[in-house]
């Protein structure tokens, strides 16, 4: 019986073992996709530099040739965007040790713009002026959220060129390439945390999804936003849930899931400039790490949609449909973007 | 001369009660476009207790006494920002105006409040109103300061 028994449990020791040397094994797929991506551009996004404060920097989008391209030690500095014509940067700077809320980060800081690569950095406006400010679809202009509503604002005479309402957007707002619409994080019949379009022509808004969603961003076709959700009903987390990265059309009435990992807590997706590929950070506290250090990004094909990684057992049970297609971690960061521009050549 | 400790206990005790009584002070009475002493009667459902997030959460109230600016009707609804928080420690970056004594929402109470209306034009943030589809509560209003009171015979 003894003998039975040793049998039994070398059987599942060897089993967990030859489990866990399988799982450790580097997915071969994950260097394909490094391959494939690696010469697509370059991606730029906020970090912790060498000098302990937050700085904006460029890899390409394999991890590779990753550059510090703001190194300031006396600020904190986050949250780039290029412009539509990918001739100029805007993001925002904190005075050196603030915190950077993941929530509140539109009203922190100054503006700051500068040349693509992040050369010639010119500080737009006083301390929280310009909130959320994001691109225009027309160059030298950016679009900000305020309280009195949505103000396109002309970057060479600092002038209100043009308003919207605001109709309950809160935060996160943005322009869809095609100028027809804005997205952005809204109270929506008594709920906060829907994410809604609005046309910039006529006003009409309608909810993209309800509850717990936020870090809309455009698809490239202005059709689609992707953000991040955390679905009600998820048993993790004492039943707070994981948050996931969701395509959902402009009209909310197509919505699946694109990656999700239970345990972790996905936000800000953004497409590659083609919409072939996805980017985001995955970190295992809510909030995007952006409090202290950010947390890994991770690119996926978009082709690759619905993937699920880890065990996530709970999530598999959701969405059975799971391509459980490879997915490129890279270093830490926090909202980040991607480029075709040239942006990174000039080291 | 110092005047005896006994006397200058007196005159704080007096002074709390009296504040804890009709609720007026340097703050609430010069803040927010509207005053008002009002009774707490609704807390829709409980608070969402998720500290990384803010957001205001609207309560129902009766307006017993209107001491600046212009109230319609008695009942009125008002948002208050992140309510687990005593309304001394709920200020923030994206709220710095927010204030008062007020340690506790409790339904029966009674608070003078410095206002604003509506509600969006004062404060860019989540806003939870369980009243939606439920209640016609008009235009929201955003609560600037909260104090504590009683009702007075």
């Amino acid at each position: 019986m003894k003998s039975i028994r040793v049998a039994l449990t070398t059987a599942v020791a060897l089993q967990l073992l030859y489990t866990v040397g399988v799982c450790a094994q580097p997915d071969p797929r994950v260097a394909g996709l490094a391959r494939e991506v690696a010469g697509k551009g370059w991606i730029i996004y906020g970090a912790r530099g060498d000098n302990g404060t937050w700085d904006l920097f460029v890899s390409r989008p394999d991890g590779s040739r990753r550059r510090n391209i703001t190194n300031t030690p006396e600020f904190e500095e986050a949250a780039p965007r290029l412009s539509p014509d990918s001739t100029k940067l805007l993001y925002r700077r904190m005075a050196k040790g603030a915190v950077i809320d993941h929530d509140k980060w539109g009203f922190q800081g100054r503006l700051v713009l500068a040349d693509a690569n992040g050369a010639n950095p010119v500080v737009v406006g006083d301390e929280g002026e310009y909130p959320w400010a994001s691109w225009s679809t027309e160059g030298g202009r950016v679009v900000c959220l305020t309280k009195k509503g949505i103000q396109v604002v002309d970057l060479d005479t600092r002038q209100v060129v043009g308003e919207f309402k605001r109709q309950g957007i809160y935060q996160q707002l943005f322009w869809s390439p095609d100028g027809q619409w804005f997205c952005g994080v809204a109270n929506h019949q008594g709920q906060s945390w829907t994410v809604v379009r609005v046309s910039a022509e006529t006003g009409a808004l309608n909810a993209v999804r309800q509850y717990q969603n936020c870090t809309p961003d455009w698809h490239p076709d202005s059709g689609h936003i992707i953000l991040s959700s955390r679905p009600s009903g998820q048993p993790g987390a004492s039943g707070y849930g994981y948050t996931q990265l969701w395509l959902v059309s402009g009209d909310g009435t197509d919505q699946g899931l694109v990656y999700g990992e239970d345990g972790s807590h996905v936000y800000g997706g953004a497409f590659s400039p083609d919409g072939r590929y996805v980017l985001f950070t995955k970190g295992p506290r809510d909030g995007s790490g952006a409090e202290k250090d950010g947390a890994p990004m991770g690119v996926m094909r978009a082709a690759d949609a619905p993937t699920i990684t880890g065990a996530s057992a709970d999530l598999r049970k959701e969405h059975p449909d799971t391509k459980d297609s490879p997915v490129l971690m890279l270093e830490k960061g926090w909202e980040p973007y991607w480029t075709y521009a040239d942006i990174g050549a000039a080291e | 001369m110092k005047p005896p400790a006994a006397f200058l206990l007196l005159v704080l005790a007096v002074s709390c009660a009296q504040q804890a009584t009709t609720g007026e002070d340097a703050h609430v009475t010069t803040v927010g476009s509207i005053e008002i002493t009002a009774r707490l009667v609704d807390v829709p459902g409980e608070f969402v207790n998720r500290p990384m997030y803010d957001y205001a959460f609207v309560m129902k109230y009766q307006v017993l006494a209107v001491h600046r600016g212009e109230v319609p009707g008695d009942t009125i609804y008002i948002g208050h920002y992140n309510p687990l928080k005593a309304r001394e420690r709920a200020a923030d970056a994206r709220v710095p105006e927010v204030g008062g004594n007020l340690r506790k929402f409790r339904v029966g109470d009674v608070h003078r409040m410095a206002l604003e209306i509506p509600i969006d034009e004062h404060y860019m943030g989540g806003i939870i109103n369980r009243y939606f589809g439920q209640e016609d509560t008009g235009p929201i209003y955003w609560a600037v300061c909260t104090n504590r009171a009683e009702l007075r015979d």
